[in-house]
C-alpha cells in the first residue's frame, strides 16, 4: 500500500501547490484590480480614514471639503454651497464618482504619484496623511449667477461660460439638478435610498446638461455658416448676398422660409451679409449652405470643435455632432442649424470664444490647479490652442455681425440683450431658435451663444433653454446675468 | 518521494534491534520519542499565539487587550495538559502533528476574538451580528473540549487494531448520525439562511453531526477495505481495461456511499458530500493500489457536479458564482466577492491584525475565515497556513507509512487525505480555485464540533505513529555475536 500512499502523498502535494499559485495570484496579481472594482466597500472605507482634498473656485471659496465625524470614525465630504456646484464638483460615493472628484480622485485621495514623497514624510513624521486641494477655474459670482438664473428660468437647461483668452470654464450650471451633500452621508442606508431616489428622478437630476447633453444648435450655427462662407467663398460682412423670402430646395416641395415668413432686409432680393445675420434670415444661409459644400461646412464645424468624442475638461465632454451632408436640402437646413446638427452648451460657448480671440479657440478646462497640504503646487494648467477655426479678419468680421445682433435695433437679440438690458455692457451674440419635436411640433429650445465686452472679450457664454421657445427670450437673459455679474466682479 | 519518508524515519518495526546496534556503532540514529522537541515548538506555539493576540489589541484600539494573561494562561494551560497527555499515553508520536494543531487552534481563537470585537470597543467599523460578545469564550470552551476529547481517544484506543473491531457499529453510528438532521424537522437541523439541514440545534447548542460522521466512516472504510482489498484487487472482470470487482464484493461499499450521498444531497451540503466522496474513493485506491478507482471517481464526481447543478438552483447557483462573481456583486455572489475584496485588500503582506475589513463578508468566521487571515496577514499569512496545513498531512501520509499493520495504513492515508481534500475545498473555493461548497476549515472556523472532531483526526493520526514508532520489545537476553569457530 506504501506505492499507493505516496501517490496520495503526491496529490496532496499538488493540491496545496494549486493552493498557493492560486493565493498568489488573488493577493499578489489580482489585488490592485479588485481594489479597483467599482461598489469594493473597502477600497472606499481606507479613503474615509484621512482627509480628502478640498475643491475651491479660483477666488477661494472652498466648494467641497472633507470634515471628520465623529459618529462614525470617518471623514464625510460636505459641499457648502450644495446644489450651485454640483455640476463642477460632482460626488463621490463607495458605487460612483463623477464631476472633479471622479476626475482628479488621485490628487484629492493623494494617491497621486507625486503625492508619494509629501506621504512618506507625513508617515515618517507621523502626520495624518491628506490629500491635495483642487483650485478650479470657477468664478464664484459667475456661477451664482448661472445657478440663479437657471433655477429661475424653471426648464431644463445648460449653460457654460469661458475666459475665451484661456479657455477657463468661468461658471458650468445645469438644470435640474441635485445636493451632493445627500450622496455624501456616511450611512450606508440613508445614501442607497437618497441614491435610488435620485437615479428614478424623471427629471434625472444627476445629468450634466452643460457638457453631457446636445441640442439642436438652431440660428447659432450660422455663426459656423458664415465662417465657412468667408473662408471658403471670400466673401466679408458686406457682401451683397442673395435673400429671397422663400428659398426654393432641390427635391423638396416645401420652400425654406424666414422666420414667421418675413422679408429679409428690405425684400429687394439681396442684401449685405451683416443684414441677414442680425436679422438670422434662414433662406440667406440656407443658399449658402446649398452653394458650400459638406466637406467645407463639416471641416469649419470640426475647427469649432464639432465630432470631437474625446474633449475633456477634464470632465468628459459628450460629442456635438455634424455629420457630412451630401444632400443639398439637407445641407441647406443643416446651414441654420437644424437637421442633425447637435450641441452642447459648451460648444455653443466655445463658437463665441474662438471669435472672441481672434479665431484661437482655447481648450476648455476647469482645474487651475493642484495644491499639496503643505501648499507647495503638485501642478498648474497651462492654456493650449485647441484649433484655428477662423483668421483674425473673419473673426473681426463676424465679431461685427454678432455686435449688430444686440445693437442693431433690428438685431434679434437688441431687447434682451442690447445695451439697456445689460447697463451698458456691448455684447456680441446670435441667437438660436431650433424647431423641435416631429413636424417641430414641440416648443422651440431657445440657444445663445455670446461674448463680452465686445471691444475685449472677457468671458463668452453658451446657454441652452430646453422648450424655452426664441433664444433672445429665454436663454438670453441668462447669459446677461452671467457677464454681468462676472464683469461686475472682474471690472470691465 | 522524499517528501514522505526520508531515510532517518524508515526503519522502523522489524529491524528494529538491528538498528539499534547499528546506530550504536555510529550508523542509523536511535528514534526517539522527541517529546522535548515537541514541549519547544509548543512553547513556541504559546508565544507565537499571545504575539497574535496582543497584536488584535493594539490594532484595534492601541491597547493590549484585557484578560492577555488569563487567555495565555489557559492556552498554555490547554496544550500542556495535551502534551502530558501524549508523554503519558503516546511517547513515541511525531513531535510536529500536536504544535501544529495547537498553533491552528490558537490562531483560530485570535481571530475569532478579533471578529467578535470587530466595532466594538472603539474601532470603527460593523459589528458582525452573526457573533455576540461570548463568542470567543464558548471557542476557548470548545478548544478545552477539543483537548478532552484528543486525550480520550488516546486513551481509549491504545492500539490502532483495536478499532478494527468495531467496523460495522461505527459505519453503523456513521450512517445515523449523517442521516440525523435530513429527518429532523427544519427547525431544529436547518442553519438559518441557507439551503443546508447539517445541524442539531436544541436549545441554543448546535451540533454538526457529519463532522463526527466523517471520523466513524473513515474507520468503517478501513475496516472494511482491509477486510475486502484482496477480492476487491483481484477478484472480477476487466472491462474495457478496467478491474471491476465482484458486484457483492463492492455492494455494502457502494451502498454506504450511495447513502452517505443521497442524505447529503438531502441536506443540501454539497462541501461534505464531496468530502466523503473523496475519503471514498483515495481509500478504495489506498485499499487496491489501483488507479483505474481514481480516474472512476474523479469522472463520477464530474459528472455528479454537472447533473447536480442542472437539478439544485443552489448548486447552479456556485458555479455562476464561480465563473462571473462580479456579475452578482449584490445577490449570490455577495459573499464571495466580498471575501475576494477582503485577499485583495490584504495584498501581500495584509493589512495587520485588527486593521483589515472582514465585517464586510458575511459569515467570515465560519467558512470564510481564511480570507479574514489573508486579509489581515496577507498572502504571506495565508501561505504559512496552507503550508501548517500541508505538514499535518505530510505527517499523518508519513505515519500511514511507516505503520505496518494494513488497517492503520489504511485508516492514517484516509485521515490525511481528508484534511488536504476539506483544506483544499473550502480554501479553494473562497479564492476562486474551485466553486465554493461551504464546510469548515479545520481548527480555525467558529464552532465546537468541527474543532473537536479535527482534535480527534490529531489524536487518531498520533495514535497510529506511536505504533508506528515503537520500538521493538528488547530481546530479554543478548546472544553476543555469533562466533565462527575454525575446526582444524
Amino acid at each position: 500500500m506504501n506505492h499507493a500512499l505516496r501517490r496520495v502523498a503526491l496529490i496532496s502535494l499538488v493540491m496545496f501547490v494549486l493552493l498557493l499559485v492560486n493565493v498568489n495570484y488573488v493577493q499578489g496579481f489580482e489585488a490592485s484590480s479588485l481594489a479597483n472594482e467599482p461598489g469594493n466597500g473597502r477600497t472606499f472605507t481606507s479613503t474615509l480614514q484621512f482627509q480628502r482634498g478640498s475643491i475651491i473656485t479660483s477666488d477661494q471659496k472652498v466648494i467641497a471639503y472633507s470634515k471628520m465625524n465623529k459618529a462614525f470614525g470617518e471623514y464625510q465630504r460636505h459641499y457648502p454651497e450644495g446644489k450651485m456646484y454640483a455640476p463642477i464638483t460632482g460626488y463621490d460615493t463607495l458605487f460612483s464618482q463623477t464631476g472633479i472628484e471622479q476626475t482628479e480622485n488621485k490628487e484629492l485621495s493623494g494617491s497621486d504619484p507625486a503625492l508619494a514623497v509629501h506621504n512618506l514624510i507625513d508617515l515618517i513624521t507621523g502626520k495624518q496623511k491628506k490629500g491635495a486641494t483642487v483650485e478650479t477655474t470657477i468664478n464664484s459670482a459667475a456661477q451664482e449667477a448661472a445657478y440663479n438664473a437657471l433655477k429661475q428660468q424653471g426648464k431644463e437647461a445648460g449653460v457654460v461660460a469661458l475666459n475665451p483668452k484661456t479657455g477657463a470654464v468661468l461658471a458650468m450650471a445645469s438644470n435640474p439638478t441635485f445636493d451632493p451633500n445627500q450622496l455624501a452621508t456616511l450611512d450606508g442606508k440613508q445614501l442607497n435610498a437618497n441614491d435610488q431616489k435620485l437615479l428614478k428622478n424623471p427629471n434625472q437630476p444627476l445629468l450634466n446638461r452643460a457638457i453631457n447633453v446636445t441640442f439642436p444648435p438652431g440660428s447659432s450655427f450660422k455663426v459656423v455658416t458664415s465662417s465657412t462662407a468667408m473662408a471658403d467663398k471670400g466673401i466679408n460682412q458686406n457682401t451683397s448676398v442673395f435673400a429671397p423670402t422663400q428659398l426654393k430646395l432641390p427635391g423638396v416641395t416645401q420652400p425654406l422660409i424666414n422666420f414667421d415668413g418675413e422679408a429679409c432686409g428690405d425684400g429687394s432680393g439681396h442684401v449685405p451679409l451683416i443684414q441677414a445675420f442680425l436679422q438670422s434670415c434662414n433662406t440667406v444661409f440656407g443658399n449658402l449652405g446649398l452653394r458650400l459644400t459638406g466637406q467645407q461646412l463639416q471641416r469649419q464645424a470640426n475647427l469649432f470643435g464639432f465630432n470631437n468624442p474625446k474633449l475633456t475638461i477634464p470632465l468628459p465632454v459628450t460629442q456635438s455632432n455634424f455629420p457630412l451632408y451630401t444632400d443639398p436640402a439637407m445641407r441647406a437646413g443643416a446651414a441654420i442649424g437644424q437637421e442633425s446638427d447637435t450641441v452642447t452648451p459648451l460648444q455653443e460657448a466655445m463658437l463665441a470664444s474662438a471669435i472672441a480671440n481672434q479665431g484661437a479657440l482655447m481648450k476648455p478646462y476647469m482645474v487651475d490647479k493642484v495644491t499639496a497640504p503643505d501648499l507647495t503646487t503638485l501642478s498648474t494648467t497651462q492654456p493650449t490652442v485647441l484649433s484655428h477655426p477662423v483668421s483674425p479678419a473673419i473673426a473681426t468680421n463676424v465679431t461685427d455681425m454678432m455686435i449688430q445682433v444686440t445693437q442693431n435695433s433690428q438685431g434679434t437679440a437688441h431687447i434682451s440683450a442690447g445695451l439697456q438690458a445689460t447697463g451698458g455692457i456691448v455684447i456680441a451674440a446670435k441667437t438660436g431658435t431650433a424647431q423641435n419635436g416631429i413636424n417641430n411640433s414641440g416648443l422651440d429650445d431657445a440657444v445663445f451663444t455670446c461674448f463680452a465686452p465686445a471691444s475685449n472679450p472677457k468671458i463668452a457664454v453658451g446657454v441652452v433653454v430646453k422648450g424655452g421657445g426664441q433664444g433672445a427670450d429665454a436663454a438670453a437673459p441668462i447669459a446677461v446675468a452671467i457677464i454681468k455679474a462676472y464683469l461686475n466682479a472682474v471690472g470691465q | 518521494m522524499s517528501v514522505i519518508a526520508s531515510p532517518s524515519d524508515q526503519p522502523l518495526g522489524g529491524g528494529r534491534a538491528a538498528a539499534e546496534q547499528n546506530g550504536q556503532a555510529g550508523g542509523m540514529p536511535l528514534p526517539q520519542g522527541r517529546r522535548r522537541t515537541e514541549l519547544l515548538m509548543l512553547a513556541f506555539v504559546v508565544g507565537v499565539v499571545m504575539f497574535a493576540y496582543a497584536n488584535v489589541g493594539l490594532g484595534l484600539n492601541g491597547k493590549i487587550p484585557a484578560g492577555m494573561f488569563v487567555y495565555g494562561l489557559s492556552f498554555a494551560a490547554l496544550v500542556g495538559v495535551a502534551h502530558v497527555a501524549v508523554r503519558w499515553l503516546a511517547p513515541w508520536a511525531d513531535p510536529l502533528l500536536l504544535p501544529l494543531a495547537a498553533l491552528l487552534n490558537g490562531l483560530g481563537i485570535v481571530m475569532i476574538y478579533r471578529l467578535q470585537e470587530s466595532g466594538r470597543g472603539g474601532n470603527p467599523g460593523f459589528v458582525i451580528t452573526t457573533m455576540s460578545g461570548k463568542t470567543t469564550a464558548f471557542q476557548v470552551l470548545y478548544s478545552t473540549a477539543g483537548i478532552a476529547a484528543f486525550v480520550a481517544v488516546l486513551a481509549f484506543v491504545r492500539q490502532p487494531r483495536t478499532l478494527q473491531r468495531y467496523t460495522y457499529t461505527l459505519g453503523a453510528i456513521g450512517m445515523v448520525l449523517l442521516a440525523l438532521p435530513a429527518v429532523l424537522p427544519n427547525s431544529i437541523s436547518e442553519v438559518s439562511g441557507t439551503f443546508a439541514k447539517i445541524q442539531i440545534s436544541v436549545g441554543g447548542f448546535t451540533v454538526q453531526p457529519e463532522e463526527f460522521a466523517k471520523l466513524c466512516l473513515a474507520v468503517f472504510f478501513a475496516g472494511y477495505l482491509v477486510a475486502k482489498r484482496d477480492v476487491l484487487a483481484l477478484a472480477g472482470r476487466r472491462v474495457l481495461g478496467i478491474d471491476l470487482p465482484r458486484a457483492r464484493d463492492l455492494g455494502p461499499v457502494l451502498i454506504a456511499w450511495g447513502v452517505s450521498l443521497v442524505v447529503l444531497i438531502f441536506e443540501g451540503d454539497i462541501g461534505t458530500s464531496a468530502l466523503f466522496f473523496g475519503l471514498f474513493v483515495v481509500m478504495m485506491y489506498i485499499a487496491t493500489q489501483r488507479s483505474s478507482w481514481l480516474i472512476i471517481g474523479f469522472l463520477l464526481f464530474l459528472f455528479g457536479a454537472v447533473v447536480a447543478s442542472e437539478l439544485f438552483a443552489h448548486v447552479k447557483d456556485r458555479f455562476l458564482v464561480w465563473l462571473h462573481p462580479f456579475n452578482y456583486v449584490h445577490t449570490i455572489g455577495f459573499q464571495t466577492v466580498q471575501g475576494l475584496y477582503g485577499l485583495g485588500f490584504g495584498g501581500v503582506l495584509g493589512r495587520g491584525l485588527g486593521q483589515g475589513q472582514p465585517y464586510n463578508t458575511p459569515l467570515v468566521q465560519s467558512d470564510f475565515i481564511i480570507t479574514a487571515f489573508g486579509e489581515e496577514l496577507g498572502l504571506t499569512g495565508v501561505m504559512a497556513l496552507l503550508l501548517i496545513y500541508g505538514l499535518i498531512v505530510q505527517r499523518g501520509l508519513r505515519a500511514a507509512i511507516a505503520v505496518r499493520d494494513p488497517f492503520s495504513k489504511l485508516l492514517a492515508g484516509g485521515l490525511a487525505f481528508t484534511v488536504a481534500l476539506q483544506v483544499f475545498v473550502i480554501v479553494g473555493g473562497v479564492t476562486r480555485l474551485i466553486p465554493l461548497t461551504g464546510i469548515t476549515t479545520p481548527f480555525l472556523s467558529q464552532g465546537g464540533s468541527s474543532l473537536i472532531s479535527s482534535w480527534m483526526l490529531i489524536a487518531l493520526l498520533m495514535r497510529i505513529s506511536d505504533t508506528a514508532r515503537r520500538p521493538a520489545p528488547q530481546p530479554i537476553q543478548d546472544e553476543g555475536m555469533t562466533q565462527v569457530v575454525r575446526a582444524g
